[in-house]
């Protein structure tokens, strides 16, 4: 670990770092706009340079360089000495700044960046209360640049984090710089808008409010929104995200650093798949079948009639014809309690890997990446949590079967009694799989929308969306992440861990910290929970 | 030294001085067959004994430059810098329309002792009659056996190529030269690495201007010792100088470092005089990033040193622009705030928005709509954009500040009279209109 001066204070930071990282992890508030860890080093926006000491090439003698030194692009090296406290760099600073805000609009007050604008911040920590600039302001134009992004060019501070991202992480190449001087552009080559799976990290990187996601345009100030930090449940790359909502609404997500998964980036799809959690249509109670009729239990009754129904079967015809379904939408923790509830009444019960979905081929990027240089990955398997179903399956050992073999063996009615669990975002059940429904005596399905096992069902759970719900999805790489719950599941619904703790027996409040502490007791592999490093705000 | 014999200008005038007939008939290509007799390390050390300071604007010597190429490179790049686009600057034009078969030479020896395989020579896309001239000239030199495989019957091999720009003041900077002939947007790349590590196409990479390799033949021919008793010890060899402006005889002109710019103006052999009824006011002398003198400055010598002294950036290009004194100062200024407000590059902050705001400080002073103190909020924009050492990836904000900075404290006094005479209230008026 080298060790470095900085304001004549040492510290240590990760080797081969820019010094600019280094300072920001160290707590140094040092601006910036060009630089973005993720991101190739341009060193134009001049606004994190540095003074360094530098041996003078006569003398040897060390003395401070007399030129400031972009610090984004001087590498730490043991011994380094530099400063961002003296009056020149805070000059530059301030300087900077007056330049960045000569041709921008100023119209925060209808802007969707503001209050995570970093012209805005840095406005007020570095830079100058008032404009000496009385000339007409150059206006660059507003433009629709993709079919989700709108680019602002007027408030753009020609950073080219944006080109890079396209250049650099989706591989595309859509974006590029047109014309000269303060009148340079962003934009896309004429015919070919900016539109990729990986497009909306464009306006992600972006420092201040010129590219605008459509979808969140003018939906909600961002000061009114709350952070819950996540993890994305659209394919088994598992992307560690940030939920961000207000009034029990998912506004939007945005990828939260994860060194191990996502590093900055997540996909498209992700990103604006989290619609399915606010859908009219999803089942918000629970529903029991007597006879003819459908009712909605009270939830404290509902730990009882499981209980006693699953009971009465196994006495009647053994604990061999019972199986639960964990679908891959389920969380580590909610799949251990449901497994814990059917093992404690039939002992020998099948426990079934929930029905896996594919879509397509993996796509890896940059586009033409190979294994060494692939940046991101959005995977054809689109469930969460494949590897912890199964992990989870192997520790309870038994009977283990795949969704394929539990339907051939439940078409020839060799179960009596089921719990299906769903969570598909979209419509799963394939009309040869809702024939089991007729065969199985009685049948749990637990889903966010109706389904056509539903029918012959004699219980329905609702499900939550994960955003709703709170514990661990392991991702196809093995890597085990926990997700916390940003919103409250719709009047009437339970989080699904919830009432599988209450089945199980247990009492009290759901909490994923406490079951996955009993778990892991049991399950190793469910140790590793593993938490990225907290980044500072502005260190990305 | 009112006879000084051209040594870079020799055939000029000369019936067909382009083809490489006359040009070996005069004495041509015999610097590169000796050179080619040495090694290469002998050719740089000669180079770089003859001090031959860069002739493309900031005087950095050729040789050194040669020499901060890695010992163990395996391909290395040669690129001629014939972008000439500094404002009144045309010192490569004369010699790429007089001697191409010169810059050849020049180029193969420079390729020899950096061990080069290719030279490029990158050429703005302006020069149009030029680019057939040196394009004819080369097919010449490849006929001959001069250039391609093996050439003049011994194992080294030089492809040489001509490639056109795109119109961009930038592109003679040489970062952004590389980037434009990698066929990228010609941005100046940051350093290190420096080109000669890692240049074009991640090669190490020299680039050179047109007027410096023009004199390395005579270099080869006739020996570092003879090199540098001309001129100063500071400023070796013959030099190209251009004077442009309300003179009798503007044209490009070669001297060794000695003249002064009054001598550039006046003497009979060179601008000789102003044109009746003009009175010269000032003076651009190295081309417009330099900046500006008086007239009474104009005992300035025109070396690489003398200039500093008189709040320069440098020689620059030796390209003198002569302004008389019915010229208004404020369109001086205006005029240099323009050209940088449309060819900064646009990648540095305080470049893009400097030189472009600069600039509309400046027209509107021009317009007659200027106030005193936006003389006073343009010198510290000119010293907030990095004047040397600079804050920004290339040099170019450092000569676009330059100029605005020494106009307006050489001609602070005309210029405020100028406003102070401007009707009253006019200013706001204007600027009432404006926002």
């Amino acid at each position: 670990m080298p060790k470095i001066t900085i304001d004549n204070k040492e510290i240590e930071c990760r080797a081969g770092v820019p010094v600019l990282q280094a300072a920001l992890e160290a707590g140094w508030d040092v601006p910036h706009y060009c630089y973005h860890p993720g991101l190739s080093i341009v060193a134009s926006c001049r606004l994190c340079l540095m003074e360094m000491m530098m041996p003078n090439p006569k003398t040897q003698e060390l003395s401070w360089s007399p030129k400031l030194v972009p610090s984004c692009q001087t590498p730490v090296k043991d011994g380094l000495i530099c400063r961002f406290g003296s009056d020149t760099v805070k000059h530059n600073q301030r300087v900077c700044m007056e330049f960045f805000l000569l041709n921008h609009p100023l119209d925060c007050p209808v802007c969707d960046q503001a209050g995570e604008c970093y012209l805005q911040d840095y406005s007020y920590k570095f830079g100058n209360p008032t404009s000496r600039m009385v000339d007409q302001k150059l206006k660059n134009p507003k433009k629709d640049i993709g079919p989700r992004t709108l680019l602002y060019q007027d408030r753009c501070v020609m950073c080219s984090r944006c080109v890079r991202v396209t250049d650099e992480v989706s591989g595309t190449f859509e974006l590029g710089i047109v014309n000269r001087g303060s009148r340079c552009e962003i934009d896309a080559f004429p015919g070919k808008p900016l539109d990729n799976p990986l497009q909306g990290n464009v306006v992600d990187v972006c420092p201040v409010g010129a590219m605008l996601d459509k979808d969140f345009l003018f939906k909600r100030r961002v000061w009114e929104l709350r952070s819950t930090s996540s993890v994305c449940p659209k394919c088994a790359t598992g992307c560690a995200i940030h939920v961000d909502h207000a009034d029990n609404k998912v506004y939007r997500l945005k990828p939260r650093f994860n060194p191990k998964v996502n590093t900055w980036w997540m996909c498209d799809e992700g990103r604006f798949g989290f619609k399915y959690v606010h859908d009219k249509k999803r089942i918000v109670k629970p529903i029991v079948r007597r006879g003819m009729d459908h009712e909605s239990p009270d939830w404290a009754d509902v730990p009882d009639i499981v209980r006693f129904r699953f009971s009465e079967l196994v006495k009647r015809d053994g604990a061999a014809k019972v199986a639960a379904v964990l679908s891959p939408f389920l969380s580590c923790e909610e799949a251990w309690l449901l497994c814990k509830f059917i093992r404690s009444l039939a002992p020998t019960a099948a426990l079934v890997t929930g029905l896996i979905p594919y879509s397509g081929e993996d796509r890896k990027f940059p586009i033409g990446s190979n294994n060494g240089t692939t940046k991101f990955t959005i995977l054809k398997e689109k469930c969460p949590n494949r590897r912890g179903i199964e992990t989870i399956l192997k520790a309870f050992g038994g009977t283990t079967l795949t969704f394929d073999e539990f339907c051939k063996k439940a078409t020839t009615g060799e179960f009596s009694a089921a719990w299906i669990t769903g969570g598909y975002p979209e419509p799963w059940v394939e009309k040869e799989t809702a024939k089991i429904a007729e065969k199985i005596e009685f049948l749990v399905v637990q889903d966010i929308f109706e389904n056509e096992l539903c029918t012959g069902a004699g219980m329905i759970f609702p499900s939550c969306g994960w955003a709703e719900r709170e514990g661990s999805f392991m991702n196809a790489a093995g890597v085990l992440q926990s997700f916390e719950r940003a919103i409250a599941p719709p009047d009437g619904a339970k989080q699904d861990g919830q009432y599988l703790y209450d089945i199980a027996g247990y009492s009290g409040l759901y909490r994923a910290t406490r079951i996955r502490e009993l778990m892991s007791a049991e399950v190793p592999a469910m140790k590793e929970l593993y938490v990225p490093p907290e980044m500072p705000a502005h260190a990305h | 030294m009112a006879n000084f014999e051209p040594i870079l200008l020799r055939n000029r005038g000369v019936t067909g001085s382009t083809s490489l007939k006359v040009y070996e008939s005069r004495g041509g290509y015999r610097a590169v067959r000796k050179a080619l007799k040495m090694t290469p390390d002998e050719v740089v050390e000669e180079v770089k004994k003859a001090n031959l300071r860069g002739r493309g604007g900031a005087g950095f010597p050729a040789g050194m430059k040669w020499s901060f190429l890695p010992k163990d490179r395996t391909r290395t790049l040669l690129c001629v810098n014939a972008d000439e686009s500094e404002p009144p600057t045309f010192c490569n034009r004369v010699l790429m329309e007089t001697d191409p078969h010169q810059l050849i030479e020049g180029t193969i020896i420079a390729a020899y002792a950096t061990k080069s395989q290719i030279a490029y020579i990158y050429m703005r896309v302006e020069f149009h009659e030029q680019f057939h001239i040196v394009q004819r000239a080369i097919d010449e030199a490849y006929a001959a056996g001069y250039l391609g495989t093996k050439i003049f019957g011994t194992d080294y091999s030089l492809e040489c190529y001509v490639h056109r720009g795109a119109g961009a003041y930038v592109c003679g900077e040489e970062t952004g030269l590389i980037e434009s002939l990698e066929g990228k947007r010609g941005w100046p790349r940051i350093k290190p690495p420096f080109p000669a590590v890692e240049g074009l196409f991640r090669r190490p990479t020299v680039v050179n201007n047109v007027e410096t390799l023009s004199c390395v033949p005579h270099i080869i021919e006739r020996g570092a010792a003879w090199f540098t008793g001309i001129g100063p010890p500071h400023s070796t060899g013959p030099k190209l100088f251009c004077i442009s402006g309300p003179v009798k005889k503007p044209g490009c002109y070669e001297s060794p470092m000695t003249i002064s710019v009054r001598d550039l103006l006046e003497r009979e052999d060179m601008g000789g005089g102003m044109l009746p009824g003009k009175r010269a006011k000032a003076v651009l002398p190295g081309g417009a990033s330099m900046g500006i003198i008086s007239a009474n400055e104009f005992d300035m010598k025109m070396d690489f040193e003398d200039p500093r002294k008189f709040g320069l950036l440098g020689l620059g290009t030796a390209a003198a622009v002569v302004i008389d004194d019915s010229i208004d100062m404020r369109v001086v200024l205006r005029n240099m705030a323009r050209f940088y407000g449309t060819e900064s590059c646009g990648q540095c902050t305080q470049c893009r928005e400097g030189t472009a705001w600069m600039h509309k400080m400046a027209t509107r002073i021009a317009m007659g709509a200027g106030r005193v103190e936006d003389l006073d909020v343009m010198l510290q924009t000119a010293r907030n954009m990095g004047m040397m050492p600079g804050l920004s990836i290339c040099g170019l904000p450092d000569g676009a500040t330059y100029p605005i900075e020494t106009i307006i404290k050489k001609f602070r006094g005309e210029l405020e009279s100028a406003i102070r005479a401007q009707p009253a209230g006019r200013a706001k008026r204007v600027l009432s209109v404006l926002n």
